[in-house]
This record gives structure tokens, sequence and C-alpha cells, in this order.
């Protein structure tokens, strides 16, 4: 079953970089598949950095999170964590 | 005068004087018509090769943490997700299937990416960077070519380059490396911002000229003019040799006869704050809260402020941290404040006179939040005033701050007083330094405008430029006059314009009785080693001739007469 959250993303940085690469790891990590994108538009894989990246997704913009498997709620919950964690506080 | 002068952006303010290494990381390709492609064997090692990369990948980010900082060694974990991209794999797997060598899918791969970054702007286009850089090194792993390892270029190299990838400055030993320049790049690019924090002479964005300096030529990095001098004459190179800076003196540093001066650091942006620690600052002396409201849509609200000066106050627990308060109009503008256009913006509304009317909005906010993160914060808060020129708006500013403690009172919030200062910039201020003093805890000479207003002369124009000199004998009995009325109030008196930071004047300086000097990070040591040098009975001596001088002439004769 697929569940999925909008989440509103606070690092300053956007979803790149630092915030970018914990987000791409925390999906690979868990065995579910992720996918991610603004609301209303095309999703893509979560677990690729070059997808991810290229969503030009900055602060304060909006991302919507679908995941499906075994793992879903669990990484939706760290992916969230990660959003909503200030850059300087994400520690590497 | 050298042979050629090139133009760039200066990254650090430091020279160096070297010899031309060129670094040039392209890997040879293999023809694919050449080669027979057993796939298994292909897809085999680009497995391996990602492997290897991601091993290099780790090590380098370990030695970047170590040596730099956790901030510039994030950038390898971006690296290692790029790296082992999905889309890479199966892009690159396809290729293989399809007959192609390794090393060619690699670089079709990540080729169809770098394009669609390189199209975008900002941000995204410095990912084509990392993408190459990923790239470079899986190739390099594939070829098995010889990494050209800056890590070993010999002493005393300029390492000249297209671009230099965070991989690349990894590798660079500021102690053997005498500075680098690049074609492309700008202030704030990887290269640039890895110079500053190991004040590395270097100059970016020089452009398509740099491809004419020779291998082996000898050359001059100069970071402050952000020039390349190629065949620097024999003054050019004593000048840039000299230049080497002094170690790193982590401990408060006191004169040969026991005059405690502080040294500390001026700080624009929360990114500079552990640079300035590990270059030995005592505290911050400056910390320029305008970063807050730039390239945005809105003010900060008070808690993004507090937020920013608590972290400024933990990274020095057992330090002082001085806040200017909001110092926009002049130069500075913000889209959504406003501003008027006028006819001289550096006479207009500035400073304080924007802070207590029309921004007295802003301005109890930016208190609030200040007067909230001096409870909380580990180091001690001090609290100052820019471009104040009279007791009328100092009494206006403390009712301010009275406000904004009665606000958070009835908020029920916890808070403290900071100690309070104002910023000597203006004659107007110099004039009535002793009323000022008297109703504050310290003054700080900001030596840039104080110059400017003394002078009469613009900054920026460089036909004047020759009267933006703090070593005139009206700028030297200025800063002379507010010591005086500053000490004589009880009031301690820092410096945090340019000034401050020149190690030639250090003696003058200390010896006119300024308690803190506070400067760009770079140049601390060296500010740090002359302080522990001069002995401050001299230097009394020689800042009386100094004050009691006609001319900027005889003025700089007490200061090189050591």
């Amino acid at each position: 079953m697929s569940v999925e959250r909008t989440v509103t993303i606070v690092p300053e940085a956007g979803l790149h970089a630092r915030p970018a690469a914990a987000f791409v790891e925390a999906v690979n990590d868990h065995e579910a598949e992720v996918s991610a994108g603004q609301p209303g538009d095309d999703l893509v894989q979560a677990g690729s950095m070059i997808a991810v990246t290229s969503l030009g997704v900055g602060q304060g913009d909006e991302l919507r999170l679908v995941a499906d498997g075994p793992d879903a709620a669990a990484v939706l919950d760290e992916l969230e964590d990660i959003l909503t964690t200030p850059e300087e506080e994400l520690s590497a | 005068m050298a042979d050629r002068t090139l133009h760039g952006t200066g990254a650090t303010p430091r020279s160096g004087l070297g010899t031309v290494v060129w670094y040039d990381p392209e890997v040879t390709l293999p023809d694919p018509e050449d080669v027979t492609v057993d796939r298994d064997a292909e897809s085999e090692q680009f497995a391996a090769a990602v492997e290897t990369a991601r091993a290099e990948l780790e090590s380098e980010r370990a030695a970047t943490a170590d040596r730099v900082g956790e901030d510039e060694a994030a950038v390898f974990d971006a690296h290692i997700q790029f790296l082992e991209d999905p889309t890479i794999e199966d892009a690159v797997e396809t290729s293989i299937a399809d007959g192609l060598p390794a090393a060619n899918a690699v670089d079709d791969a990540f080729g169809e990416h770098i394009e669609q970054f390189e199209g975008m702007d900002g941000r995204m286009a410095e990912r084509a960077d990392d993408l190459r850089d990923v790239r470079d090194r899986l190739l390099r792993v594939l070829t098995d070519s010889e990494r050209v390892t800056l890590g070993q270029v010999p002493e005393g190299s300029v390492v000249l380059a297209e671009r230099l990838t965070p991989s690349d400055t990894a590798q660079l030993d500021p102690d053997t490396v005498a500075g680098f320049a690049t074609v492309t790049g700008g202030r704030t690019s990887h290269a640039a911002i890895f110079a500053r924090s190991l004040a590395l002479p270097a100059v970016v964005g020089v452009g398509d000229a740099l491809d004419d300096v020779a291998e082996g030529a000898e050359v001059v990095v100069d970071g402050d003019a952000g020039t390349l001098l190629v065949g620097p004459d024999e003054d050019e190179r004593e000048a840039a040799a000299a230049d080497t800076g002094a170690a790193v003196v982590e401990e408060a540093v006191e004169t040969t006869d026991g005059h405690h001066v502080e040294v500390a650091a001026n700080v624009g942006r929360p990114e500079e704050l552990s640079a300035a620690a590990d270059r030995g600052a005592d505290g911050v002396g400056l910390f320029r809260t305008e970063f807050l409201f730039l390239d945005r849509e809105s003010p900060p609200s008070e808690d993004e402020q507090y937020e920013a000066v608590r972290e400024a106050l933990d990274t020095f627990p057992d330090g002082r941290v001085v806040v200017r308060t909001l110092d926009i109009g002049g130069d500075k503008r913000i889209p959504y404040l406003d501003l008027p256009e006028e006819e001289n913006p550096f006479l207009g509304e500035r400073g304080i006179r924007r802070s207590l009317d029309p921004d007295s909005g802003l301005f109890a906010t930016q208190l609030r939040a200040l007067l909230r993160a001096a409870a909380d914060g580990a180091g001690e808060l001090n609290v100052m005033f820019p471009l104040v020129a009279s007791v009328e708006e100092l009494e206006s500013a403390l009712d301010a701050v009275d406000s904004a403690a009665a606000d958070l009172d009835d908020r029920g919030v916890a808070y403290e007083r900071p100690s309070l200062g104002v910023m000597i910039e203006t004659p107007g201020a110099v004039f009535v330094a002793d009323e000022l003093a008297a109703r504050v805890d310290f003054l700080s000479i900001g030596t840039n405008d104080l110059t400017q207003y003394v002078m009469a002369a613009d900054r920026e124009n460089e036909r004047v430029g020759d009267l933006h000199d703090p070593t005139y004998p009206g700028v030297v009995r200025a800063i002379h006059r507010t010591v005086e009325q500053a000490h004589a109030a009880d009031a301690w008196v820092g410096m945090c314009g340019e000034m401050a930071g020149d190690p030639d004047l250090t003696e003058l300086l200390v010896g006119l009785g300024l308690d803190e000097l506070s400067m760009s990070a770079v140049t601390i040591p060296d500010v740090k080693t002359e302080v522990s040098e001069t002995e401050y009975s001299t230097a009394s001596e020689r800042a009386d001739d100094a004050r009691l001088a006609a001319t900027r002439s005889a003025v700089q004769t007490t200061i090189q007469d050591t």
C-alpha cells in the first residue's frame, strides 16, 4: 500500500548539496520505492541524486513524497525530518 | 612592472609568488571502434571502478573534514550520491550491453546530465561541476590514468586550471602550494571559498587569457587586487614573497610588556564563523546582520534572527560577539524595504537613521531577537548602533532597547540586556565621543566610513582614492580623540574597519590605546603576532608622534621607523 505526504522545505539550500545527499541516502537505506515531486508535477525517482537535484526545489517550496513497500511509513518520517531540519543542524 | 597583468576576481586578500604548474585532469577515452568489448568484463570493471571511486571519496571526505571543516567536506556526500545514482548505473549498463566500453558508457551517461544542468541557472549550474568531477574520477579509475596529483606538485607552485573542483582543492596542500588561478569561477565558487578558509592566495574567473600563461612561468597571484602578474619585476616579487602570513595563534595575546589587546573577526555570513574561530579569533568584533535581510522577499522573523545570533554566540562560548544592528542605505540596498532614491546616499538615510524611522518596526524586532539571544547564547553579546552622528540618535536607540525589553516582559519571555555600544564613523560622533561614551559600554571605530567622512572622499571614487587613507593626520587624530574620550568615561574602544586588519598599522593602533582590533579572518594570525611582538610603552610614544604629525608622510615615518 502506498502512503504519501507533502512537506515544506526548511533548509536554506533547498533540496541541494548536503540536504539532498542525506535525502537520497535515506531513501536508499530503506526497503521502499519512493518518488518525489512538486505538487501537481510529475514524480521522479527519489533514490536518484540527479533526479532529486534537478527538481530544483528551494527553501519554502512544497515537496510531495509517495512511498510504497514495507518501510514506507518509516522512510517518510525520516525524509520529513531531513526536509524540515535547518541545514546547520543536519549532522553530516 | 610585470610583463603582463591578467585580471580576475580575488578570492583571498593574500599574495603568493611561484612557478606555474598547469593542472589538466582530462582523460583520453578509448575509441570504441578499436576495441572488442567483453560485455561481462566491462560491466565488472564499471562496478569495481564505482567501488574504488567511493573509497577515494570517503577518504577525501575525512581528510577535508579534518583539514578544512565539516561544511566543506559535505560536498563529498553529494558526490557519493551522484556516483551511485541508479539513473547513471542503468544508462551505463545499457550502453555496455549495446557494446560500448565502460569508460565511453560512463562519459555518455554523465554527459547528458551535465548538459542538462549547465542549461539551468545559478545553484543548478554548479551541480554540473559536481557531476563533471564524479565523471572524471570514474574515468581516471577506468582508464587507469596516472592521476595528476595536485597533492604532489613541487613546493612553490602556482596551480593554473580551467576550474578546480572540490576533489581537486581537497588535495592542495596550503603549506606547499603558493596559490592558484582559474579560468572560471566567482567569489562564491567552491575553489574561492576553499582558498579563503585556508588563506591561500587565489584569483578566480581570469578568463581565457589564462590559457596563454606558459608552464614554468614565474607569476604572482595577488588575491587582494584580483590580478595575476606574469613575469613580475623585482619589487612585485619581493612584495609577494614577503606576504607569507603568520601561524595561527589560538590564545589571547598581549604586548611584550603585558598589555592585552583583543583580536576579533569581522563576520558577514554565518558560514564565516567557524573559519574565524579556526584562524584564532578571540571573538567577533563586527557581526553584520544584513545577510539576514538579503536575497529574500520579506524581512526575517524574530526567531530567525535569534537563531543566527545564537549560532554566533555559541561559536565563541568564552568570547565576545559584537552585533551591529541593521545597516542599510548608502550603497547597501534591499528591494522590499523601498529605499528612497537619494541625490547623495552616503549622506542620506542610512544606518541608525533608518532604524529610528521609517524602519522602527524592523529595529524593534531585531532588538527583541538580540535581547533573547543575550540570555540564551554561550558567549557575551554586545550590540552596537551604526552611523550615529548625535547624542539624540543614541538616546532614541536606547529607548528602543527599553521598549523591546518591556515587550518581552509582557510576553513573559526570558531576555538579558546586552552591553551596548556606538560605532564611531562620523565626525559628529567623534566630537561628542565623551557624551556618547558616558551613555554606553563601548565605542567601535569604523575606519572605512570614518575616513570617507573625515576626508570627504568617496570610498568608491578612484579619483579621490589617494585621500581615502586612514594615515592622514585628520583621521589619526579622530581615532586618538575617540580612544581618549572613551577611556575617560570607562568605556572600552575597538576598531572594525580595514585599518584594523593591516599588520603594518598594528603598532600604531595598539599605541593609540585601542582595546580591540577586529578584521577579516585572514589577517588575524598576522595581527596577533604583531601585537605579541609590540612593546606597549614604545608603541605609545610612537603613537604620540603620529598624532602630533602634521602630514601623512610624517605619520607614515613614525610607522615605518621600526
